[in-house]
């Protein structure tokens, strides 16, 4: 069931990816499969982005990793959000409502 | 931040750790998406392979994530390096020509640098030592002088107490004291120091206390000294309780009250003081001399120093001192120690006398080394330069030689940026490796030379830091990465331009005509400053062999000198002259040596005792150079082997009350013009009283050099050594039958039995004081000599390769020409044309840079034009030849090719 591709815009990843873990912490996996959840299947996330996105928000303090056990009871590691990162998903978010009101209202204009 | 931090160093150092992470973690990714796909009803294998597809290439992510990864270009830059080592390894050869070369350029550079820093750049080791300044006169002087930088006590007392820009002043003069404790003496340079000069300095005491403006206010009343930190280290075994103690100085007792901060030696480099005393105390220093307390105006002594106010520059203040120096010059004029020495006619130009500041950290030793020492710097820029081009000559070759490898890498994938990158990461390694053992080798040569350059006890002492410092170190730095673009960027761009389908069709094809140009620019180049090099070369060891055959005028093999110096030991004027008579007996009959000649005034070395000159026939004339002089004994020309050619030598029995003179001839055609100078009368002008012309010239000697091998002989007047004033200390010199080597031993123990308490100094040969004399000249040749040796044997390569490379080229064309009836002659014509054209080019650049420098090393030439046309013409001889040499074997390979093998190349 290919569900229809939209490309990310830049930065839009990161957001989701913070918003994905905002409740609970999850594995790559998990991340992917939430994404798609909370976007009606919009965004599916291929290894390819999410792992090097995953990385680099980890490196640059907004997530952390600790190693835990998948439902396949393999080790597998798994993403919280550290202090930096909801705060980051915080004005992240403020600044996407921004951008989509004003693209909303921009496009609605006749 | 500090997770990034964290992560840069896991990045860096735990590699191995996150790649079996990250392993581990896709793994787990695959296994849950597979096992939702088997959930979806596939089987295990279907599902496994299905997530595999969908991951999209488990190795490509591992790459995205590793790009990602905080220090990337750390990452790449270790893989560069890596793979850099890899190739240089592989070809030995080439790595080590290239790393030699370039630590023969860096460290000859580098060993410049650091000593010109050292000697000529750095600034005094005390507070603030830009705000130091020299205080001097400069102008036509009258009287009697210790040097260029030195004025009159009485005029730095009024500069101190009168000016409105220091914000304090201080004073010092070197002298040689003899240092007595616990039985031993010995001769050690000492600093007579005005009472401001430490706190204005800002030199405080590693121990005890300084002399301060107290110790210094009544002359002769403190007999206080300050130890200099590495002689109480040295002398004293750093013995903590010296302070409070006595010590001798010239026989006097002293009472050591501190021990300076370390690294500092006084205020003039090259003559590390050992103690510091009171300048009160200069008559139990300087027996010989008192300026201190007659007050003379025209006897200049002291080098006066000043620090100016935070708010005031060197030109402001000069500029603004100029009044205050009229008003003392008008007052000086005045006075009958002026008025008696001087005409009327003297009195205007000397009233234009001017105040001139200097730097603090001027001395004698960085004046007379500036110049060589920028000079060999800039030649060993030079060599570094030709060495860049020879290497990037090389590495041009080496390029044209990996277009395949270029193009594998191009076709795979990589960017022409990052084999730009790679190949100048190859550059990099190569001068870093180069600069390690130049940084080694610029070690070693500085002390090689401090020790040429510097009295040996001054060398021991100079403190050369094998680290070193934060300047040294930029330029080295600098140095290296400046030489490895130089060297490396073409050759890295042209490596990077390589056209992938031609270089992978066909090797032979792929040898581009592209980089002969640039070669051929390159080695013109190197011809040009090997021209350059070779010229300087040339320009500077004539230099010194003019110097070495014009000599002095007199034989100087088999004679020994050396200075003794009996006043230090507390010895009276009678005590003295005795002693000497004695020793002159003694010495006489010592087994090998022929003549003793005495001599107050040391010869070539500098000095000079210059005094006016009054008599009835000249009076009123203008001076041009005041004639200089000295008091022999009676055997002095005979010793030197000057001949008397007319009347006759002193005799023992030339004393008082009537006053002889020998003189030279140009002295009788100076001031006797023409007429029979024997008998003739002059007199010496003296500041204090007026004097009648009543020495009488008894004899005339041949114009011989006094002060150096470099000057034309002045007029000299020599006079009886025991009826003269400088009788204090002595210069020795004697005429020996032996090698005057052989003695010395002999000659020391011989003084040491005949007096233990005056001890002979600076015994030696005097031929090893010309060459000490010379030993700018000799450095400059030699290594002049060496660099242009150097500078045409790379040129001489670098030619040879571009015309093999050319020949290699043309294989096939040759080929043909030979099929079509071309004689070997031809060939050899056709390409040696080519070698002419490249060598013609680089000497008409060589000729006009040479030309347009040459004047710049004027001053360091003697007996020729720094456009000497023999020299420039020789140059370009030797050149021509080796290169065309070089050239030729190519030629002669190419003509000597069969036309089939020729055309079957390829």
């Amino acid at each position: 069931m290919p569900a229809p591709q939209t490309d990310l815009l830049q930065g839009t990843l990161d957001l989701l990816i913070l918003k994905a873990l905002a409740l609970q912490e999850l594995h790559g996996m998990g991340v992917s499969r939430r994404i798609a959840q909370i976007t009606g299947g919009a965004f599916d996330v291929k290894a390819g982005s999410l792992f090097p996105a995953l990385h680099r928000m980890e490196q640059a303090g907004w997530l952390t990793s600790s190693w835990g056990e998948s439902e396949t009871k393999r080790r597998a590691k798994f993403y919280a959000l550290t202090k930096s990162g909801k705060k980051q998903l915080h004005t992240e978010s403020e600044r996407w409502e921004r951008i989509s009101l004003a693209m909303a209202t921009a496009l609605r204009t006749t | 931040m500090i997770s990034r931090l964290r992560a840069l160093w896991n990045n860096a150092f735990r590699r191995k750790i996150l790649d079996r992470d990250l392993d581990e973690e896709l793994q787990a990714y695959l296994e849950l998406v597979s096992a939702e796909k088997m959930r979806e009803g596939m089987s295990p294998e279907e599902a496994y392979r299905d997530a595999r597809r969908d991951t999209g290439g488990v190795e490509q992510v591992i790459q995205s994530v590793r790009d990602v990864r905080a220090g990337v270009w750390l990452d790449k830059l270790v893989q560069d390096v890596r793979y850099g080592v890899r190739t240089l390894a592989k070809n030995p050869a080439f790595t080590l020509v290239a790393m030699a070369t370039l630590a023969l350029g860096i460290g000859a550079n580098t060993a410049m640098f650091s000593l010109l820093d050292q000697v000529v750049l750095r600034l005094l080791p005390v507070r603030d030592p830009d705000q130091l300044v020299i205080v001097r006169e400069t102008g036509n002087h009258y009287g009697n002088t210790y040097g260029a930088n030195t004025i009159s006590w009485p005029m730095f007392e009024d500069l101190r107490d009168n000016n409105q820009v220091f914000s304090g002043m201080f004073c010092r003069f070197p002298a040689t004291v003899t240092i007595g404790y616990d039985d031993r003496a010995a001769q050690i340079p000492a600093e007579l120091v005005s009472g401001s000069y430490f706190p204005i300095l800002g030199v405080v005491a590693a121990l005890g206390r300084t002399i301060a403006p107290d110790d210094d206010a009544v002359p002769d009343s403190r007999p206080v000294v300050v130890l200099s930190y590495s002689f109480w280290r040295s002398y004293f075994d750093g013995d903590r309780t010296i302070v409070g103690r006595t010590i001798a100085l010239n026989s006097h007792a002293m009472t050591v009250i501190g021990v300076a901060q370390p690294g500092f030696d006084g205020v003039e480099l090259g003559i590390p003081a050992k103690v510091f005393v009171p300048i009160m105390m200069k008559t139990e220093m300087t027996p010989h001399s008192d300026g201190l307390k007659d007050r003379r105006r025209r006897l200049s002594w002291v080098t006066a120093y000043g620090r100016l106010k935070p708010s005031v520059s060197l030109e402001q203040a000069q500029f603004s001192l100029q009044p205050l120096m009229h008003s003392i010059l008008e007052m000086e004029v005045q006075q009958p120690e002026f008025t008696r020495s001087t005409t009327p006619a003297d009195r205007q130009p000397f009233l234009r006398n001017r105040v001139e500041l200097l730097p603090g950290s001027e001395n004698g030793l960085r004046e007379y080394m500036r110049k060589p020492l920028w000079l060999l710097v800039a030649l060993t820029g030079a060599v570094l330069l030709l060495a860049c081009a020879n290497l990037a000559n090389l590495l041009l070759a080496r390029a044209t030689a990996r277009e395949r490898e270029f193009a594998v890498r191009l076709a795979i994938g990589a960017g022409r940026a990052r084999i730009v990158r790679q190949l100048l990461t190859e550059s990099l390694l190569l001068s870093a490796a180069g600069t390690v053992v130049g940084l080694a080798l610029a070690f070693l040569t500085d002390r090689v030379l401090l020790r040429i350059y510097l009295p040996a006890d001054a060398a021991a002492e100079f403190v050369v830091s094998p680290i070193p410092d934060g300047r040294v170190l930029a330029f080295v730095v600098g140095a290296m990465v400046l030489t490895s673009l130089v060297f490396g960027l073409l050759p890295a761009v042209r490596g990077s331009r390589t056209e992938i389908t031609l270089s992978l069709k066909d090797r032979s094809s792929a040898l581009s005509a592209g980089g002969i140009s640039l070669r051929r620019m390159l080695v013109g180049i190197q011809v040009a400053l090997s021209l350059l090099l070779l010229v300087g070369a040339g320009l500077f060891v004539r230099t010194l062999r003019n110097l070495d055959s014009l000599g002095p005028g007199f034989l100087t093999d088999h004679l020994l000198t050396f200075r003794i110096d009996p006043s230090l030991n507390g010895y009276s004027d009678e005590q003295t002259k005795s002693f000497y008579q004695r020793l002159d007996i003694n010495l006489q009959t010592m087994p090998g040596v022929t003549s003793v000649g005495f001599s107050a005034m040391p010869l070539l070395k500098g000095y000079a005792w210059q005094n006016a000159v009054l008599g009835k026939d000249f009076e009123g004339a203008p001076i041009e150079e005041q004639p200089v002089l000295s008091e022999v004994g009676p055997d002095y020309f005979a010793t030197l082997g000057i001949p008397i050619v007319a009347g006759r030598a002193f005799t023992a029995k030339d004393v008082g009350p009537a006053k002889y003179a020998v003189i030279n001839e140009s002295f009788a055609r100076e001031y006797f013009r023409g007429r029979n100078p024997i008998g003739q009368r002059f007199g010496l002008v003296d500041d204090m009283e007026p004097v009648s012309p009543d020495i009488e010239v008894i004899g005339v000697i041949p114009d011989r050099k006094y002060r150096d091998l470099r000057e034309t002989p002045p007029a000299q007047a020599y006079f009886p050594y025991l009826e003269g004033v400088h009788f204090r200390f002595m210069n020795v010199y004697l005429r020996t039958q032996v090698d005057p080597r052989q003695i010395e031993d002999e000659l020391r123990e011989r003084v040491r039995q005949f007096d233990p308490h005056v001890p002979v100094v600076g015994l030696q040969t005097m031929n090893e004081q010309i060459g000490f004399s010379l030993r700018t000249e000799r450095l400059v040749a030699s290594l002049s000599a060496v660099f242009g040796g150097l500078a045409t044997l790379l040129a001489v390569i670098g030619l040879y390769g571009v015309t093999a490379y050319t020949v290699m080229r043309r294989t096939r064309e040759i080929g043909i020409r030979m099929a079509l009836g071309a004689m070997p002659v031809d060939v050899i014509a056709m390409v040696m044309h080519e070698v002419f054209i490249l060598i013609g080019a680089g000497l008409a650049a060589g000729f006009s840079l040479a030309l347009a420098l040459a004047n710049l090393v004027r001053s360091q030439l003697f007996g020729l034009n720094p456009r000497d046309p023999l020299t420039f013409v020789g140059s370009a001889i030797v050149l021509t030849v080796a290169a065309g040499l070089a050239g030729l074997i190519p030629a002669l390979r190419a003509s000597s090719l069969a036309a089939t093998t020729a055309l079957r190349h390829e």
